[in-house]
């Protein structure tokens, strides 16, 4: 303790004007979401609802297909189609890692030190966004694979599995999870806490696109299919209709966007 | 340099800091003293860009902070020790920041060594540190950059009397080296071991800007005379409040007397042959000036349009 300071003799720290600010606030958001272990378990959580909620959707085509019903027969079904009916639970893990990157660092006080570090709001959502699009498409591609380990087996020969378009499906499924793991982020850095961001996302996913198609009136079936839960959906079944699914990914990416910018503008209005 | 001109900040109706304007200069140890709630903290997050002046400007080495590519160069601060996430140890806590700023890993093993943080203690969950770790990791971010502009809030806070002289010791060699140190505190004994210069704030308004001794100096001498006598001391009271003088007793045989100088108090003695056991003159403690120039800030703030601050 007898030491003042070690900066006596001016240390070899990398002169500033070297790295890219935009490349060092990602390094540092890289560093913070897997130096907490609860990153960790938001991603094992994310692989059991996949196995659990395909395993299960399979088991009910293979069922509807063999009881003495035949009004509920599925018949022979793409894995893939199973998997993409369990991204609806499974994304709220995926959800999760979006929004716990920002709403982590509000209810800790941690973003006064990211903010001190980068002072430039957009460059931090920029960052943060970056890093959870890489990890959630990573993460994406991961929960198609194990859907589809899962599913494959119990459908039997009631599931059929083409390498292309399931291929092809994984990496939809990837696209899907990214954008809403991104829009996730761009909400929660507006809405700052985390069980608010939940509760807006599960009404703009599912619960809002839902009731207004339930009247079946065709201007508000028009305004469900630009909710982008509905969007998503359409881009991952590849429906022709209301829209081509090239339509849907742009619309849940313009959602992306605009949820990005919406959080930006907040982080520049308020105090930290 | 840290440069301040017409700096506000409100909150709803409550003035927070008001019109305040002050350069904080490098090469010495600038106390920004004020009591709880005078707006020290909130001046200091709004030269962080971390809240947003109401008006004026907070400038730092000539820029607002919140255009800085790499502000750790330019500033460090210890601003809320407790701005760590609890699950995060405090090592990954600093790289976490130095890689923002393309400070290298090795640096953060340099800083832990300088605030005395051992590996055990730098890989332990944040919040299985003490307060006073806290603050050692605290300052082991602010130096992280190595920068000319350092800000401490309240850097004592929680450390021994061991980690009190040491914080004193690092700001001092800090601004010996030529850097601009800005100390934040409600403890004026503190200051005035560290201080070379005060920055007084009182409900958020400027109540000084000078050297310490100045700051002194200004509150005025007092005189403390012993007189063993009690009939004596009764007799001298008089006359020295009828030559305009205040008296408070002090002790059982003690008084002390402002507004006369101690040769005052001796030639009125020696009138009434009265006999002394002490007559001395000593300057008012730091504590006292702060006291005088707070006390003026508690009335201002008595008026009507005044809030309680935060």
């Amino acid at each position: 303790m007898t030491t003042t300071t070690a900066s006596t003799h001016r240390p070899g720290v990398t002169p500033a004007h070297r790295t890219d600010p935009l490349a060092g606030a990602v390094a540092a958001e890289w560093t913070r979401l897997w130096s907490v272990r609860s990153t960790w378990w938001t991603v094992l959580a994310g692989v059991l609802l996949m196995a659990a909620s395909a395993g299960q959707l399979a088991i009910y085509v293979a069922n509807g297909n063999t009881d003495d019903d035949p009004l509920n027969d599925a018949g022979v079904v793409a894995v893939t189609d199973v998997v993409i009916d369990a991204v609806g639970l499974t994304q709220y893990a995926v959800l999760a890692l979006g929004l716990l990157a920002i709403t982590g660092e509000f209810t800790t006080g941690t973003i006064r030190t990211t903010l001190q570090c980068t002072p430039s709001r957009g460059r931090v959502l920029l960052a943060k966004a970056l890093v959870t699009g890489a990890v959630t498409v990573v993460l994406g591609l991961l929960l198609g694979a194990v859907g589809v380990l899962v599913a494959a087996p119990v459908l039997g020969r009631w599931g059929t599995a083409p390498a292309a378009g399931t291929a092809g499906d994984v990496v939809a499924v990837a696209v899907y999870l990214a954008l809403v793991g991104v829009f996730a982020l761009g909400l929660a850095a507006v809405l700052r806490s985390a069980v608010l961001t939940l509760t807006v996302l599960f009404a703009t996913l599912y619960i809002v696109p839902l009731s207004l198609r339930e009247p079946d009136i065709a201007v508000l079936d028009r305004i469900a299919d630009a909710f982008p839960g509905e969007a998503g959906r359409h881009f991952l079944t590849g429906d022709t209709g209301p829209y081509p699914a090239a339509v849907g990914l742009l619309l849940l990416a313009g959602w992306a966007a605009a949820a990005l910018l919406a959080g930006r503008a907040a982080l520049r209005r308020r105090d930290a | 340099m840290i440069t301040l001109s017409g700096l506000t900040k409100r909150f709803g109706s409550t003035v927070a800091v008001d019109d305040l304007t002050v350069d904080i200069g490098p090469g010495r140890v600038t106390g920004f003293l004020g009591p709880n709630g005078a707006g020290k903290s909130t001046t200091m997050r709004m030269i962080l860009g971390l809240d947003r002046p109401t008006a004026g400007r907070a400038l730092v080495g000539g820029r607002p902070y919140r255009e800085l590519r790499h502000p750790l160069h330019e500033v460090g601060a210890l601003l809320d020790a407790r701005a760590v996430h609890p699950a995060r140890s405090g090592r990954a806590h600093l790289l976490t920041m130095a890689r923002s700023n393309g400070i290298p890993g090795r640096r953060v093993d340099e800083v832990l060594a300088t605030v005395g943080l051992d590996a055990r203690a730098a890989g332990k969950p944040a919040r299985a540190l003490s307060l006073g770790m806290g603050q050692r990791l605290g300052i082991a971010g602010a130096l992280l950059g190595d920068p000319p502009v350092l800000m401490f809030d309240e850097p004592v806070n929680g450390l021994d009397p061991d980690g009190v002289r040491w914080v004193r010791r690092l700001a001092r060699a800090l601004a010996g080296e030529g850097r601009t140190v800005l100390v934040s505190s409600h403890l004026m004994s503190e200051m005035q071991l560290t201080a070379d210069r005060l920055v007084v704030l009182g409900r958020g308004r400027l109540l000084a800007d000078a050297p310490i001794e100045e700051v002194v100096a200004g509150a005025g001498t007092e005189v403390r005379v012993r007189v063993p006598d009690d009939a004596d001391r009764a007799v001298l009271t008089g006359r020295l409040v009828a030559a305009g003088a205040t008296v408070e007793p002090d002790g059982p045989d003690a008084l002390t007397v402002t507004g006369v100088t101690a040769e005052r108090v001796g030639d009125l003695a020696y009138e009434r042959g009265i006999r002394l056991h002490e007559l001395s003159a000593r300057e008012a403690s730091l504590e006292q000036a702060f006291m005088a120039l707070t006390a003026d800030s508690v009335e201002y703030a008595a008026t009507p349009t005044g809030g309680d601050t935060r």
